[in-house]
């Protein structure tokens, strides 16, 4: 049927992914799609543990005109300029930032001018020359200011939020733009006899709901991608073995950091999330080095404040849908792919695949060839971040049986290719130019200790002695600027509190 | 510790440019500008004996920014090298005998992305108001009109998008990088090299002349044409054959008198056996047909190209052979090549300079130093690779969408077996209007979606976005592009008028 309109969407699930489909889409296809509906059953609990975001967020947020101020005081979120990591260098914690290290010079990318003060012996650390490290250890912030050329106008940031406040916000946006909400149980999936197209999904008390286009955000149950479709799953666990998170909730101590920690422990990692009116707490590990209990324990041991509720356990499998477009369905979150939320990828990769599915829009003859090109550019962000995440423990000098596996095991040829290309020159060769960049694989390179052979030989264009001045002016600058700004609670006491 | 310039320990003491091109002067000014203030010597060796290729004379974009970042002004390039302006290329009887399409720079419809654009135009077309491509760019209809000027730098109107390069005289090109270079220290040898000496490592060690010296160095560029004597003889590197995919493999160049005012395109017309550029510079005109020798002699095609100058001859037709393809690893040790040495595409869209000038860029993202590190040059060949294969694809659809079936020649392109990339890409076009970018792409979305449809792929679907796009389209102006670009462009002198002015100051 090509040359006919979708004309009813159903989406499968009210998590995160689904509700910032249903908004997305509300706000972009509006005009054009007769009916989307969202099936939910307030009996199934989301998962709702991807408490902070990315930069990227903010576009997202953007692209549907929600009010930035609005959206912080309803989700109760506060201001992330990076992630600190604790323990994962045994030698020192370090902070993978929303900035670079400052401007080039002669072409020469400024980790390169970095490494070469420190072959001319000049033992400053690097981070003094980034914003959002120095901003972030003194517990400031304050939103860039439009002038890129200014130190305070060269970084970004992202939020830490409640995403089930996350998931109600967005829902009562979509569904003031029509968007209909049904409270259902799904218990089977008819496909079409003569095609394998979901032709409708079957709710407990024997309503079916059928519709043109699927959209399955149904987490890990994959109900039609996985369960109906068979979609098939790439199993990544050889490359990053933890397996079960246990997350807690407990109160706020002191004002809220500008940044998510991650903690490096004997079988994985903890996160530590501060929003302003708690702080997140979860422990993900890898159930071949500790059990269940130990890792509660080690949880509960390391809170801030009282816990305001049981942890709870999760499962999963680090690994990626085949196919996240089959047929006539197309799988956003969790229900496409899993990657541990190490770099807070999750609601990222939910956004990039909205924004995908939008610009690659079928129509109900679902042209296979949309479905390849769509599913050719998600593995290569699933893959990219992937190898990202993987960097983190491989290159570790932790102690540990799990680190010691992860020091040691085979990883994708893609990710070899990287770490060698950066022990050899310091460069960066970025195989998804949607996911992290340069800055940010330098921050984890240098965080963990992986340093090249050589700095970038153009450097040596530059006297010792004019570089040394320039990134000592730098450092000052930085200094200031960040001193300059307000605490992080106080920025968000006088602009954006949430009621309580 | 390092004093200011002097290369700390492995640094580079000195490179050798290997032929003094094109290829090879581009070279030599981009490393005297980029290491000025080094103790890095540089080194040309040419002979004036030996002949450059010299006819890619039609450049593509990118050039404006070399010469900025030479610091070389427009106006003693445009009087040195005889050049005028291009804004793009018109392709005839390409489709059909007696079609006309343009391939114009740069993007379509001002600050719209070329989502919305495409969209917007699909539908409008569908609605039955097509209405030519170029006239929605300022660089598109000022190619249609003869017009040019470039706007000032804050300029805020249409004419701000208007995207440009030259035609150029490549020979004086060649000596006016020659008097840059030298000026900034470089250091030319005349001499013919012979041979190239390894080392036990299988480095380069150094040159042998004809007259018995030999030239040594820490790097090698390898700008030898299709001889590369050092990338192919000497360290024994593989050539990826594409000649089943482009199959002509000869050109016949002749230079004429110019009929009329120079117009701010090259032409390139279909023919029987492949194609025929014409490429106007101030003072003359160069013609060449590229033609497939399965299909056409030498002299069959020395005697068409005669027939269609336009004006008297102004030299001898000169013979090109050549083969389509590339050099399997480019960066070898501490030996490096650069254009005709490092692979060949025929200048349907006028790549060849431009790829030059990526391979430098390269260079200078991955300097070596002297321990040549094979990782680094593995991934300098990568990016090689990707890019030559993605302008590979793109010249290759020019061929295998032609419509035209009058000739062996052209029935045997349409039975070319694409590879599978650009089957991809085309047929996601053909079946749902999608531009697939790949990694490594010089031609964007526009210049993609001038190619398909001016050769007549059309998408087969309605783009279902159209509708959507369309109010968006509306918000964003749309509506109003063409009438904007008509009156920017309207305050354009013509080319020719223009072209005049800026050399007479010169």
């Amino acid at each position: 049927m090509p040359g006919s309109a979708v004309r009813k969407i159903v989406i499968v699930g009210g998590g995160s992914a689904g509700w910032m489909a249903a908004a997305s889409l509300s706000v972009l296809l509006g005009r054009r799609v007769e009916e989307i509906v969202l099936i939910e059953s307030a009996e199934i609990g989301t998962v709702g543990v991807g408490e902070a975001t990315l930069p990227t967020l903010r576009a997202f947020n953007g692209s549907l005109g929600i009010d930035e101020v609005e959206f912080i005081r309803r989700t109760q979120a506060t201001f992330k300029l990076g992630i600190e990591f604790r323990g994962w260098n045994p030698a020192r914690t370090f902070f993978h930032g929303f900035s670079d290290l400052g401007p080039d010079m002669r072409g020469v990318s400024p980790h390169q001018l970095w490494l070469k003060m420190r072959a001319a012996e000049d033992e400053r650390s690097y981070a003094d020359y980034s914003i959002t490290t120095v901003a972030a250890g003194l517990g400031r912030f304050a939103p860039p200011i439009p002038n890129p050329g200014s130190v305070l106008g060269s970084y970004s940031y992202a939020f830490q939020f409640d995403a089930s406040a996350y998931a109600a916000y967005l829902r009562a946006f979509a569904e003031r733009r029509g968007v209909r909400r049904i409270e259902g149980r799904i218990v089977d999936v008819r496909l079409r006899p003569d095609d394998g197209f979901v032709d409708a999904v079957l709710l407990q008390g024997e309503r079916s709901v059928g519709a043109d286009l699927f959209i399955d955000c149904s987490g890990f149950a994959g109900l039609l991608i996985g369960r109906s479709l068979q979609a098939g799953f790439e199993d990544w666990s050889q490359w990053l073995p933890c397996d079960r998170a246990v997350a807690v909730a407990c109160a706020r101590r002191g004002e809220p950091t500008p940044f998510t920690s991650s903690t490096a422990r004997e079988a994985g990692w903890q996160w530590r999330i501060p929003l302003q009116h708690r702080t997140g707490n979860g422990h993900v590990f890898c159930s071949s080095y500790t059990d269940e209990d130990e890792a509660t324990r080690t949880l509960l041991e390391s809170l801030d404040g009282e816990a305001l509720a049981a942890p709870r356990l999760l499962k999963f499998t680090a690994g990626r849908r085949r196919e996240s477009w089959k047929r006539n369905c197309v799988a956003l979150g969790l229900a496409s792919g899993f990657l541990e939320p190490l770099e807070s990828t999750s609601i990222h990769l939910v956004e990039t695949g909205i924004g995908r599915l939008i610009e690659l829009f079928p129509d109900r003859g679902f042209e296979p060839k949309l479905a390849d090109e769509y599913n050719r550019l998600m593995a290569r962000s699933y893959e990219s971040i992937r190898d990202f995440i993987i960097l983190h423990y491989h290159a570790s000098g932790r102690d540990g049986e799990l680190w010691r596996y992860c020091r040691n095991m085979p990883i994708p040829e893609s990710l070899r290719h990287q770490i060698e290309l950066f022990k050899a020159s310091g460069g960066v060769a970025l195989l998804d130019r949607s996911s992290f960049a340069e800055p940010s694989w330098v921050s984890i390179y240098f965080g963990l200790g992986v340093l090249p052979r050589r700095h970038d030989p153009m450097g040596d264009l530059i006297a010792d002695e004019a570089l040394s001045r320039e990134f000592q002016r730098r450092a000052r600058i930085v200094r200031g600027a960040a001193e300059s700004l307000p605490t992080h609670g106080a920025f968000i006491e006088k602009f954006c509190r949430a009621a309580t | 510790m390092s004093e200011s310039g002097q290369p700390s320990g492995r640094g580079l003491r000195s490179v050798i440019i290997l032929g003094g091109g094109t290829a090879g002067w581009m070279a030599a000014a981009a490393l005297a500008r980029v290491l000025d203030g080094s103790q890095c010597a540089i080194t040309l060796l040419e002979s004036s004996l030996i002949g450059t290729v010299g006819v890619g004379e039609a450049t593509i974009p990118s050039l404006p920014a070399f010469h900025a970042l030479l610091g070389i002004e427009e106006r003693s390039l445009l009087a040195a090298t005889r050049a005028t302006f291009k804004l793009g290329i018109q392709f005839r009887d390409w489709r059909a005998i007696g079609t006309t399409f343009l391939h114009p720079f740069g993007p379509y419809a001002l600050d719209a992305t070329h989502e919305l654009f495409q969209a917007y135009w699909l539908k409008r077309k569908e609605e039955g108001q097509p209405s030519p491509l170029e006239e929605w760019s300022v660089t598109g209809l000022a190619a249609r009109l003869g017009r040019f000027g470039v706007p000032p730098p804050n300029d805020s109107s249409a004419l701000r998008h208007l995207s440009y390069a030259y035609h150029l005289d490549a020979t004086l090109y060649a000596s006016f990088l020659r008097t840059y270079a030298e000026k900034r220290g470089v250091r030319r040898i005349e001499g013919e090299a012979i041979g190239v000496t390894i080392d036990r490592t299988g480095r380069v060690e150094s040159l042998r002349l004809r007259d018995g010296r030999s030239v040594g160095g820490d790097f090698f560029i390898d700008c030898s044409g299709f001889q590369a004597l050092a990338i192919a003889k000497a360290l024994q590197t593989d050539y990826i054959d594409w000649s089943h995919w482009l199959p002509c493999d000869r050109a016949i160049a002749l230079q004429c008198e110019s009929a009329g005012e120079p117009a701010p395109i090259t032409q390139s017309t279909a023919r029987p056996c492949g194609w025929q550029w014409r490429i106007p510079l101030q003072h003359r005109v160069g013609n060449g047909y590229v033609y497939s020798s399965a299909h056409l002699s030498d002299d069959e095609a020395g005697a068409a190209l005669a027939a269609s100058l336009e004006g008297a001859p102004r030299s001898d037709p000169r013979l090109l052979r050549f083969k389509a393809g590339r050099r399997d690893r480019v960066w070898v040790g501490n030996c490096l090549a650069l254009g005709l040495a490092a692979g060949f595409l025929e200048p349907l869209e006028s790549t060849g300079i431009h790829l030059v000038q990526t391979g430098l860029a390269r260079l200078f993202a991955h300097f070596p130093d002297r321990d040549f590190d094979p990782v680094i040059s593995a991934e300098y060949n990568r990016l090689t690779a990707l890019e030559y294969e993605r302008v590979r694809d793109f010249l290759i659809l020019h061929y295998a969408a032609s419509q035209r079936e009058d000739s062996p020649f052209w029935r045997d392109c349409r039975a070319i077996h694409l590879p599978e990339t650009l089957t991809y890409k085309r047929d996601l076009f053909a079946k749902t209007g999608r531009i697939v970018m790949l990694d490594g792409e010089t031609f964007q979305p526009g210049s993609w979606l001038a190619i398909y449809t001016g050769l007549g792929v059309w998408p087969e679907r309605h783009e279902p976005l159209v509708d959507i796009f369309a109010h968006a389209a509306a918000a964003a102006g749309l509506e109003s592009v063409r009438e904007i670009v008509r009156t920017a462009v309207g305050r354009l002198p013509a080319h020719a008028a223009y072209l005049k002015e800026v050399t007479r100051l010169a």
